[in-house]
């Protein structure tokens, strides 16, 4: 058995996943609440036969979230929110509650507080905030407080998870959370602001220079084993 | 090889980032234009590990998966309504709303639209018209022999004629607002069609119910900031070229796969 190939082989189909996600990262880069993803490679180890011998294979094995804090963008929008530091914001979709950043909303028709899909976003009770049509100054506080010309109608409630890993992704800037979701103590929310996907150019590119010389070299070993393994059917054929 | 066409999207999406700020920019001197926004958000994800499969026989649970997106995609070009500024022009039927509200306009075809352009003008019968010659509602004719024209905040409309002291009403204009301005649909030529998104047509009196005022003699500018057009004009082109860059990246990875043998 070619072992020397397939243990490269595991490499470099990390490798194209990895660039995978560096591809998405960087398509993402102007996604509003967007939060960058990584994937985590771990060895598994094949045991040999051949005594004290064993060789280690990669895969992906898991993922990651970077939750650092995107940039916030100033756009003066009366229900474009930010929130800074912890926290999502909770919005009800056709298959349940999904967790966001993407604090880009509006008004429907019946005047409910959407996000630009149209989900609803939900206040601390679980409920829809409502702003009626003749609201002429809606007001967010920093702690999520929604005023309609001067009068309190609702608080937008900020949750987090215990784990971070309890977050899966969905398409939408969404994340469906399956643990329990604890509301934040303190939330800060920023009305008239965006927060900016938080990939970073810089370390995107140059990840993904690491990943297309790590590529090279996996390619350049299979070359030479190849050669080798050549080599070695040539001189052995000749002796025969 | 996904990476291509993950940053296909990418650059398709700055590519209409670029579409849509060039479009602001192209109006930055048309009245009561709002800037648009374009908006993103990422595709679904492909799950090549489920979170939460046993690992092993041991019953450990995979505490995270592996979950690889797939680009991303618009999800609106929103309107960002926003009070322009006031131009000072003194033409008596330019007429600007400051605060929330729309006239409403009616089509040769019968059909009701909304604007918020009120540089207003009189055809040859003296009603009074938009600048590309359809009705204002409600219909207000002035007089030939008419002196003088003034509109009040709340939009009546005075004519005032020679030898005659006080002014005589001619008509009211009105204001109609929206739940979702930013659900109405953009006809071009500034006006506006009210959709299932919108919410009903609320027509009112200015100055009633978080409805703005008319102010004569004015016109809305565009709400387009340049500064910040050309920012983002910047970032869209360093967006696409990152995009670009990963396409040259995924090329060469699979040219050097093609070489192996």
């Amino acid at each position: 058995m070619d072992l020397t190939g397939y243990v490269a082989l595991t490499r470099q189909v990390g490798l194209a996943k990895e660039l995978q996600s560096v591809a998405n990262n960087i398509a993402n880069i102007s996604t509003t609440g967007y939060r960058r993803e990584g994937v985590v490679f771990a060895e598994f180890v094949e045991i040999l036969p051949a005594e004290g011998g064993s060789v280690a294979m990669t895969e992906a094995r898991g993922r990651y979230t970077d939750d650092l804090q995107g940039a916030l963008v100033q756009t003066g929008g009366t229900l474009d929110l930010a929130v800074e530091g912890e926290g999502y914001f909770t919005v009800m979709t056709p298959q349940g509650e999904r967790l966001t950043r993407a604090g880009a909303f509006t008004r429907n028709a019946d005047g409910e507080v959407v996000n630009m899909d149209g989900h609803r976003l939900l206040d601390e009770g679980g409920g829809t905030i409502v702003i009626p049509f003749e609201a002429r100054a809606i007001g967010v506080s920093s702690d999520g407080t929604v005023s309609v010309d001067g009068d309190p109608v609702a608080v937008v409630g900020l949750v987090t998870v215990e784990d971070q890993t309890e977050l899966f992704r969905e398409a939408g800037v969404l994340f469906r959370s399956d643990g329990q979701t604890f509301a934040v103590e303190f939330p800060k929310i920023m009305q008239g602001f965006l927060e900016n996907s938080n990939v970073s150019a810089v370390s995107e590119m140059a990840r993904m220079i690491q990943v297309q010389r790590a590529y090279e070299y996996g390619q350049k070993l299979l070359d030479q084993e190849d050669a080798r393994i050549r080599n070695v059917v040539k001189t052995l054929g000749q002796q025969a | 090889m996904r990476a291509l066409n993950i940053a296909a999207t990418g650059m398709a999406a700055q590519n209409m980032r670029v579409e849509v700020i060039s479009h602001n920019l192209a109006n930055m001197n048309t009245t009561a234009y709002n800037a648009r926004r374009a908006e993103f958000s990422d595709l679904h994800y492909q799950q090549i590990r489920r979170p939460g499969t046993v690992n092993a026989a041991d019953g450990t649970i995979l505490p995270a998966g592996v979950q690889l997106g797939l680009g991303v995609r618009a999800a609106a070009v929103s309107m960002e309504v926003q009070q322009g500024s006031l131009d000072q022009t003194g033409g008596s039927l330019d007429l600007a709303v400051e605060g929330a509200g729309y006239f409403e306009i009616t089509l040769p075809n019968g059909e009701t639209v909304y604007t918020r352009d009120g540089a207003l003008k009189r055809d040859g019968e003296g009603l009074i018209v938009t600048s590309d010659g359809f009705t204002v509602s409600p219909d207000i004719t002035i007089p030939d022999d008419a002196r003088e024209i003034s509109i009040n905040a709340d939009g009546e409309v005075y004519a005032y004629f020679n030898g005659q002291v006080g002014g005589q009403l001619l008509g009211q204009f009105q204001l109609t607002t929206f739940t979702n301005e930013k659900g109405l649909e953009a006809l071009g030529s500034n006006l506006y069609r009210e959709t299932e998104a919108s919410g009903q047509p609320n027509v009112g009196d200015a100055g009633e119910d978080g409805r703005g005022i008319f102010r004569q003699g004015y016109v809305e500018n565009s709400s387009v900031d340049a500064v910040r057009e050309i920012t983002d004009l910047i970032e869209a082109q360093r967006g696409y070229e990152l995009n670009a860059k990963v396409i040259t990246a995924a090329d060469q990875m699979l040219g050097a796969t093609t070489q192996i043998r």
